[in-house]
């Protein structure tokens, strides 16, 4: 009985059990939809959270990361960030502006290191997860000067790092790189059927994922919308396929809802890193729940439309 | 000292370290949830005070044990008894149930309690529930206890 490696984290996922209590629940999300304009949405807001706090994920993070600092699994749910910031910096270098305020928080990148060693192109200093990426992306971005090549390549470098990088992880985070990847990788090969991109622009794009073939997602892109659903209507992503041809945005919801459901199974442990990501992952979808919430409220969208667009929440 | 009155204080000592070894990996596991929880939380301190103390109830019982064996060959008392081989043998077996159960009981019970924790944490109305999945863990131990006490006293010395 391995007692020490079943029981890790038995204090950071109790306080997560305890924080969950203060997380948005379906009939609050309920409530909200019916607010009836943005100021009494924000009191509501206000009310159910019990703090006039701004709500952030970097809050939430440097909490979880308090509790277990040496938890190298969670730090793959920063890996879409990390890039990004990368991809932030790399732009601000060739357009001479700055980058901070194009960052994105959490990150376990120091920013204020990344921003200096990519104006100064020194890429060798940068941290582990983004070297390589980072020089290969500078030098496609400077021969190409194409922006939308050099952004596909860093998203799929993040998804193949996340993949590789999940290994050696817990089973949630395992199958969270393995959705995320898939699901990126479909949207890439749909937005390329639309856009009618060429094989070289989509090998470099798509980052290959388990359960799908990158090389025949690479054919029916090239193909055109209708063989991509094709190919799909095969594979285990068969439903998120089928409501892509419907609406982008409902593919989207759909997968954001099979992460949160994965969270959902995660959360009920008592120990080790499965809880801890799941809450992160169940803040992450609440913020997103808000951010929806807000702008269709500033534009008037109907209730049925918002709840429509809403994210699965913990069930 | 006889080898019997040495394996005898072998097996004393076997049920209060082993025991006591299972109670405090339990102990402060619990003690670690309970922490991530008071942390967030300190008016639930009290209920998840009871969760944490569970655990530790095998640890006395393996310091009863070893009272009670220590007694009966008169290690307590100042008159030790002498003891044959197969005497301190038997006292030795004797005291294994509890060292044993003691140590395995007190870490899953730990593991229980500690699980528990999140449930007093998420819902402090159903922290019974919890009390009371963590202690039928207890049984088996205290059937070890039973054991070990029938046969130390059943002991011919």
């Amino acid at each position: 009985m391995s007692f020490t490696n079943d029981t890790r984290y038995a204090d950071a996922v109790a306080a997560v059990k305890a924080l969950e209590g203060s997380l948005l629940t379906r009939s609050d999300m309920e409530q909200l939809v019916s607010a009836p304009g943005g100021s009494e949405l924000n009191a509501l807001i206000r009310s159910k959270k019990g703090t006039d706090a701004p709500l952030s994920l970097e809050n939430v993070w440097s909490l979880i990361s308090s509790y277990a600092p040496e938890c190298n699994d969670l730090k793959i749910l920063l890996y879409k960030n990390d890039f990004h910031n990368l991809k932030a910096a790399l732009k601000a270098l060739i357009a001479g502006k700055e980058p901070e305020k194009y960052y994105i928080r959490p990150t376990s990148l120091d920013l204020s290191e990344l921003s200096v060693l990519i104006s100064h192109k020194d890429f060798e200093d940068l941290d582990d997860t983004i070297r390589n990426t980072a020089e290969e992306a500078y030098e496609l971005l400077t021969r190409t000067l194409d922006g939308q090549l050099a952004d596909s390549f860093i998203d799929a470098a993040s998804i193949r790092k996340m993949i590789t990088a999940s290994d050696e992880c817990c089973s949630l985070i395992k199958r969270y790189a393995q959705l995320t990847a898939a699901c990126a990788d479909i949207k890439t090969a749909y937005r390329c059927a639309l856009m009618k991109k060429n094989r070289s622009f989509l090998e470099l794009a798509i980052a290959g994922s388990p359960g799908l073939d990158k090389e025949e997602l690479i054919t029916a892109s090239l193909s055109g919308t209708e063989s991509l659903f094709e190919y799909l209507s095969y594979t285990e992503y068969e439903e998120g396929a089928s409501l892509l041809k419907t609406s982008p945005a409902k593919f989207e919801k759909w997968s954001d809802d099979i992460i949160m459901e994965l969270a959902d199974e995660a959360r009920l442990g008592s120990f080790g890193p499965e809880p801890l990501a799941a809450y992160y992952i169940a803040s992450e979808t609440e913020l997103k729940n808000l951010r929806i919430l807000g702008v269709c409220k500033e534009f008037g969208a109907d209730d049925s439309t918002i709840t429509e667009r809403l994210r699965r929440l913990y069930g | 000292m006889t080898n019997g009155m040495v394996l005898a204080i072998i097996g004393a000592a076997l049920a209060a370290l082993l025991a006591g070894i299972g109670s405090a990996k339990g102990v402060g596991l619990v003690g670690e949830a309970a922490s991530g929880v008071v942390s967030v939380d300190p008016s639930k301190f009290s209920k998840v005070l009871i969760l944490e103390l569970l655990p530790g109830t095998q640890g006395l019982y393996g310091l009863l044990t070893a009272i009670l064996l220590l007694s009966r060959i008169g290690i307590i008392g100042g008159s030790p008894v002498s003891l044959t081989t197969e005497q301190g043998i038997a006292f030795l077996v004797a005291s294994l149930p509890i060292a044993i159960v003691g140590l395995i009981s007190g870490m899953v019970q730990g593991k229980t309690a500690a699980a528990g924790v999140g449930i007093t944490a998420k819902k402090p109305d159903h922290n019974g529930k919890a009390i009371i999945m963590a202690a039928m863990v207890e049984t088996y131990a205290i059937l070890a206890l039973l054991i070990s006490i029938l046969m130390i006293y059943n002991i011919a010395v």
